[in-house]
């Protein structure tokens, strides 16, 4: 266990929601809310109501990963009068995520390397970031997270084979698990001890006994998770050894729809498309969008010409990018977290398990 | 911090027309303090702006030997390329960079250098050796061989008789096509290696073109000698952002982006989609 600070706290669920209203009205706060659909997604909340409160849903069907690289975003305007003028977008919101997975946290930590060159909750980096993204890095640093231990998994949850939960060992700024009628808190970081400290009227220190019992509640959690996850390491192997035959990314090419909602839904596929939208003339934007490696025209080069045309060559791709060894160097773990979404989502049963799985037995 | 997604400006001194679809634009930073500490190396690219159309990725086909300003060749394909076509000298464009590995340099003083180029493929060339022959010394015998389509498309047609007159330097051109005014070699460019001169003894081959004339290069290179890690090529992929995170360009474990544009036959070899 590494957590910040040794201290756990407690703060009843009257004093949470008292607290979480004064946050709302000093920052956006991102919460999962029940949509009209039934689902539950991370959405602006304007009072602490309209949380999905009863957890009956796990996780959210979409990462919040949209709150540090959204959908489309504009990254400058330009302006052409006599010469071009360049101002550059930056979202300088200040924003709180409550209610996120460990998962999801571990995803945003994988983020951080790779657009920031180091972990961002942490006071130092470990490497000098090569092209700091500072888009995603502004966004990350004024975002205080606030995550929800999981006491059993979901449908589709494998996050205990990915090393990614149910429970945060560090980077977070608070981690909340409910406990009887209250919560604990643990602090993962300087500014998490900072909102204890800055609200210590709701907060008292947890009794020894509550110490005991959220290692307890901890160790329940992980015997509820089915342990099916035994082959994640072989398949890391394997597909870095080049030793997973064509024919199963034939057989799953065979399936996929290229819709690429595999990567929407993932909390860790990042890859984006620039492009410019002439507002006039003389002015106009510079957006990125969500880009997928799904899609065939992802690699189409001037002429027309598809690098990588063959569908069976992209499921590979995807699968290799999360899995292969040298990657896994470069962003100090694997590219999945075990949220699952990408089995919800995907119609033709191409999930990262199921991917696990076929490449076991072949 | 820098952000790596903000484009300097740059302006358009100078435009030659290499052929009927590739022009050659001299250019320079607006800022002059940013013209004045650009540094780059042969091989390198930068991303250029047509602000409300686009951006792509183009070499620098100017040597870093010379300063005071920088070139691109560009070839009319496409959106962005077409539209920097259609501007005047005096216009403005967006450059960020520059990117990537570039060429080796340093690393091959003293060697004989052999260098192959294929069409629009010769302008990254241009600039390792223009760079070579400005610090002539440094290295040994210089082999330059060139191919185009026609006569027309052969690019740089105005730096060859310098090139060729530099000491101990063999140049040879080939077309796949003649014309009637044509005197020289008709083929593609690997029926310039028996005239060539060519040892492979302490030598490094720099080898560009378009996708369908590397493999061939790449057999008779090997042929006569040159090793995996002797022959040194560019790999062309989509790009984007330049900077290693929107991920078109990657193959394998590598971004061409920054891992890239230039790899060893050897790297290039065990790359796979
Ligand atoms: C490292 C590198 C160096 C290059 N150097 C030169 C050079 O010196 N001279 C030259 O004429 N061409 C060069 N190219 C190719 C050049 O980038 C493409 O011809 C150009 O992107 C076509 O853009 P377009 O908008 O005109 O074409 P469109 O087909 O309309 O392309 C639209 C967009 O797709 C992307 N794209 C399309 N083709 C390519 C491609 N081949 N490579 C990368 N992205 C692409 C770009 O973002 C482009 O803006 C280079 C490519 C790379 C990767
Ligand atoms: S979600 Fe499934 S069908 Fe859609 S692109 Fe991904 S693997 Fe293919
Ligand atoms: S690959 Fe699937 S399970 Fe893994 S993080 Fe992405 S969406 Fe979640
Ligand atoms: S061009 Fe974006 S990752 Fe290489």
């Amino acid at each position: 266990m590494s957590r910040y600070e040794e201290n756990l706290w407690i703060i009843t669920r009257d004093n949470l929601f008292a607290l979480m209203e004064v946050f709302i009205k000093t920052r956006e706060v991102i919460a999962p809310v029940r949509g009209h659909g039934g689902e539950v997604i991370f959405y602006p909340i304007e009072t602490i109501e309209d949380v999905a409160w009863d957890w009956q849903y796990v996780n959210a069907v979409l990462p919040p990963k949209r709150f540090f690289l959204p959908q489309t975003e504009v990254m400058f305007e330009y302006r052409h009068d006599n010469s071009y003028k360049i101002t550059p977008h930056y979202d300088d919101q200040v924003r709180m995520i409550f209610g996120i997975r460990p998962c999801d946290v571990n995803a945003l930590i994988f983020l951080d390397r790779f657009f920031g060159g180091g972990s961002l909750s942490k006071e130092s980096t470990d490497e000098e970031p090569l092209f700091p993204d500072s888009h995603y890095i502004k966004r990350r640093a004024n975002t205080f997270i606030i995550a929800f231990g999981c006491h059993q998994p979901g449908e589709n949850c494998f996050c205990v084979c990915c090393d990614a939960g149910p429970f945060l060992e560090e980077d977070y700024d608070l981690q909340l698990t409910s406990m009887n009628a209250d919560y604990v808190v643990e602090v993962g970081s300087a500014r998490g001890l900072k909102i204890i400290y800055g609200n210590e009227h709701f907060f008292r220190k947890a009794s020894s006994d509550e110490v005991k019992e959220l290692e307890r509640i901890k160790e329940g959690a992980l015997n509820t998770f089915a342990d099916t996850c035994a082959y994640v390491s072989k398949a890391i192997r394997r597909i870095t050894e080049g030793k997973v035959d064509d024919s199963l990314w034939e057989e799953l090419a065979e399936r996929c729809l290229d819709c690429g909602g595999c990567s929407y839904v993932c909390p860790t596929c990042c890859c984006y498309n620039i492009v410019d939208i002439a507002l006039s003339d003389k002015s106009g934007i510079r957006t990125r969008t969500w880009d997928s490696c799904a899609f065939a025209g992802f690699t189409r080069i001037a002429g027309g010409e598809i690098l990588r045309s063959d569908k069976k060559d992209r499921l590979k791709r995807r699968f290799f990018h999360k899995l292969s060894y040298r990657y896994i160097e470069k962003n100090k773990r694997h590219g999945c977290v075990g949220c699952g979404r990408c089995i919800t989502t995907c119609f033709a049963d191409i999930s990262m398990p199921s991917v696990i799985e076929a490449v076991r037995r072949q | 911090m820098k952000d790596v997604y903000y484009p300097d400006i740059a302006l358009i001194d100078t435009v030659r027309d290499e052929t009927g679809d590739v022009k050659t634009l001299r250019m320079r930073f607006k800022n002059p303090d940013t013209q004045k500490n650009l540094s780059y190396r042969s091989g390198q690219f930068f991303e250029v702006s047509i602000f409300g159309i686009g951006e792509m990725p183009i070499s620098i086909t100017s040597t870093p030997s010379r300063k005071a300003f920088f070139e691109l060749s560009v070839k009319n394909v496409g959106l962005v390329s077409a539209a920097l076509h259609r501007l005047p000298t005096g216009s403005e464009v967006g450059i960020r960079g520059p990117f990537g590995n570039g060429f080796p340099y340093e690393e091959v003083f003293g060697k004989n250098l052999l260098f192959v180029g294929g069409g629009i493929g010769l302008a990254p060339l241009r600039s390792l050796i223009n760079n070579v022959l400005d610090n002539r010394d440094n290295f040994g015998k210089v082999i330059i061989l060139y191919g185009a389509r026609t006569p027309g498309d052969l690019v740089f047609k105005d730096e060859f008789k310098w090139w060729e007159s530099q000491p101990d330097v063999t140049m040879l051109l080939t077309v796949d096509r003649g014309d009637e005014k044509w005197t020289g070699n008709v083929g593609v460019v690997t029926t310039l290696f028996p005239r060539a001169g060519i040892m492979s003894k302490n030598a490094v081959a720099f080898v560009c073109g378009p996708p369908v004339m590397i493999p061939f290069v790449i057999r008779d290179l090997l042929e006569l000698g040159f090793t995996d890690d002797t022959i040194i090529s560019t790999l062309e992929r989509h790009m984007k952002c330049g900077v290693g995170k929107c991920g078109h360009c990657c193959i394998g474990h590598k971004y061409v982006c920054i891992d890239g544009p230039v790899f060893t036959y050897h790297e290039m070899k065990v790359m796979t989609e």
